[in-house]
């Protein structure tokens, strides 16, 4: 592997941790196994777990960006001790 | 069912522009095309937006259009286990093949066949992988005709014969050249427009037919009560909520280990494409919950009890659901686009899956077992052939056989393409793994997934295993790969303690 191990692996990859909520909620079949609430008229079972597919791109895309952020802060964190000039604040 | 002639203009067409993309794709973002990796995976080239086509092309495909809105509409809420299980595809994909991505790329692994060959030095690993996929993928490739065959159907041509089995034959020709020539590049091309087709399709399909049809309460209203939703679970059993559970979980674990999914990622321009996809993809997910949707519309058009749909229903089930309603819904010439959506929607994921399997067989059985020293353009050569051998089987499987041979063996590519997930997942994410271990795992798994399947008479994949005399209903797959596991976690350290001692007291004697 060229990637340098910066930090160990959950310290770059706590963010994943979020991808338990959709998956354990929609593995959860009782609780969205029925008719009310409808939303406009469709049935709770159909609208909830569409709104899901949503909701869990929403995760996906959100882990992106914090996993971004902690390997750039990486990157510049170590880089400034390196000593390279220019990119320090 | 008389020709519908406007439609049929419409069909030819859109599918005279495709395969006029699909040749031309050989010159799109050129590359030496005598090359596996050319030819087979793009030169992994593709950026974001094009993995999100083929991607979405490859696994959204003509036959899903037609089967889960039709099981939807014969089984009811239990047909939308596609929507759990295309939400737990996101958080796999983002986690585990980005990394599978930057190690295939590093060593230049063309198939799945190819990293274990690599990860864990077995060539008898390497064949049950390219095995697997290759007879997983086969059924699969065979149904996207059956996709094809209903929609030809359904646009008036007589059933069965020359006449019938004509047109099916002729976009089955014009697909294989187009693959030969321009390999992965064309399957990417024509997706964007199959998936510029479908959208329209679908949005289409969500506005007018409900409009139609008296709005989203009357669809409902239509839906016999006990199809609406699962039937909760009764006595020492944990019924439907354990199938549909197991079911989301186990498709969405087998999804990206068949070799179609494989070569999609694999073409990817970084791993970093693959990550944003996971995200992006889920605007296909959504696509195929309102299709799925499709099947409740059916029924409340009551297109089944249409004489003029009968002839269509007794010939392809409820699979004519979707079309009958379309036909019923939309002028002809929307008739005409919509299904040739569903048409090229089988072209993209059937040019990709005899791309794959031509990678496995050529990668892993032809330059492992018949040729190693054979040439870059050598094998390239040999990849092209097998696609084209690759699809006039997958027509002669169709045209030859019961639609329901390819059906129950699909089944079965689910619960066979599975047993590859502990051997990928141990592979990155441990230090080692022993590699009898996890072949003899594989076996096991494959028989007892089989078996499972066996015993419920091939036609359904819900096992109920009991545990302390509660039955749990559930994917054979699911059930199946849990055995693997357990095997290739109890044999790997005893193996490898005996493998390590044996040299040494060789070396004693």
């Amino acid at each position: 592997m060229t990637r340098k191990k910066a930090k160990p692996d959950w310290r770059r990859h706590w963010p994943r941790l979020l991808f338990l909520i959709p998956c354990l909620m929609i593995l959860w079949v009782p609780s969205y196994n029925r008719i009310e609430p409808k939303l406009g008229d469709v049935p709770f079972f159909y609208w909830y777990q569409l709104a899901w597919i949503l909701i869990g791109a929403a995760i996906v895309f959100l882990v992106y960006m914090i996993e971004r952020k902690i390997a750039h802060a990486a990157k510049s964190s170590s880089e400034g001790m390196t000593g390279v000039p220019g990119d320090s604040p | 069912m008389k020709l519908d002639l406007t439609a049929t203009i419409v069909f030819t067409l859109l599918f005279l522009l495709v395969t006029l993309l699909g040749f031309l794709a050989a010159h799109w973002r050129k590359g030496d095309l005598n090359q596996l990796h050319e030819w087979g995976l793009g030169g992994r080239r593709f950026g974001t937006i094009v993995t999100w086509f083929l991607l979405g092309g490859d696994l959204y495909t003509a036959y899903t259009f037609i089967a889960v809105p039709a099981l939807v509409y014969g089984m009811g809420a239990i047909g939308f286990f596609a929507v759990p299980y295309t939400i737990l595809i996101y958080p796999i994909l983002f986690i585990v093949f980005p990394r599978l991505w930057v190690i295939a790329k590093e060593r230049g692994h063309v198939t799945a066949a190819d990293y274990v060959r690599d990860r864990f030095g077995s060539r008898m690993l390497a064949l049950a992988f390219a095995l697997t996929g290759i007879i997983a993928t086969m059924p699969y490739i065979a149904l996207q005709l059956v996709g094809m065959e209903v929609v030809i159907g359904a646009l008036g041509f007589p059933p069965g014969g020359i006449a019938g089995h004509l047109p099916l034959i002729i976009a089955f020709v014009i697909l294989a050249a187009f693959t030969y020539t321009s390999g992965l590049r064309a399957p990417a091309l024509i997706a964007i427009v199959k998936d510029a087709l479908i959208f329209i399709t679908v949005f289409a399909a969500v506005v007018v037919i409900p409009a139609k049809l008296g709005g989203y309460g009357a669809i409902f209203a239509s839906v016999p009560q006990e199809k609406l939703i699962l039937a909760p679970p009764s006595g020492n059993s944990l019924g439907s909520y354990s199938a549909y559970a197991t079911l989301a979980l186990g498709s969405a674990l087998a999804l990206f280990l068949y070799p179609h999914a494989m070569t999609a990622i694999l073409s990817a321009s970084s791993d970093n494409v693959i990550r944003r996809n996971a995200a992006l993809l889920a605007a296909y997910s959504f696509v195929l919950g309102l299709i799925a949707l499709l099947g409740y519309m059916a029924i409340a058009a009551g297109v089944d009890k249409n004489p003029a749909y009968a002839s269509g229903f007794s010939q392809f089930g409820p699979n004519f659901a979707v079309p009958a309603l379309f036909l019923d819904s939309f002028p002809s010439w929307f008739v005409g686009v919509a299904f040739a959506a569903i048409a090229i929607g089988a072209l993209v994921p059937a040019a990709i899956m005899s791309i794959a399997c031509a990678n496995l067989f050529t990668r892993n059985l032809y330059k492992e077992f018949i040729r190693p020293n054979c040439s870059d353009a050598d094998e390239a050569r040999v990849a092209k052939i097998t696609s084209l051998v690759v699809k006039a089987g997958a027509v002669v499987f169709i045209l030859a056989l019961p639609q329901t041979y390819a059906i129950q063996l699909q089944l079965l590519g689910g619960i066979w393409i599975i047993q590859l997930l502990p051997s990928i997942l141990l592979g990155l994410y441990t230090r080692g793994f022993n590699a009898l271990a996890l072949l003899i795992g594989w076996a096991a798994g494959t028989s007892i997934g089989t078996t499972m399947a066996a015993m419920q008479g091939f036609g359904s994949s819900i096992y109920p295993l009991e545990i302390f005399g509660v039955t749990l209903p559930g994917y054979a797959a699911l059930y199946s790969v849990a055995i693997n596991f357990l095997i290739a976690f109890a044999l790997s350290p005893m193996l490898d303690y005996l493998t390590r001692r044996s040299p040494v007291s060789a070396s004693r004697s």
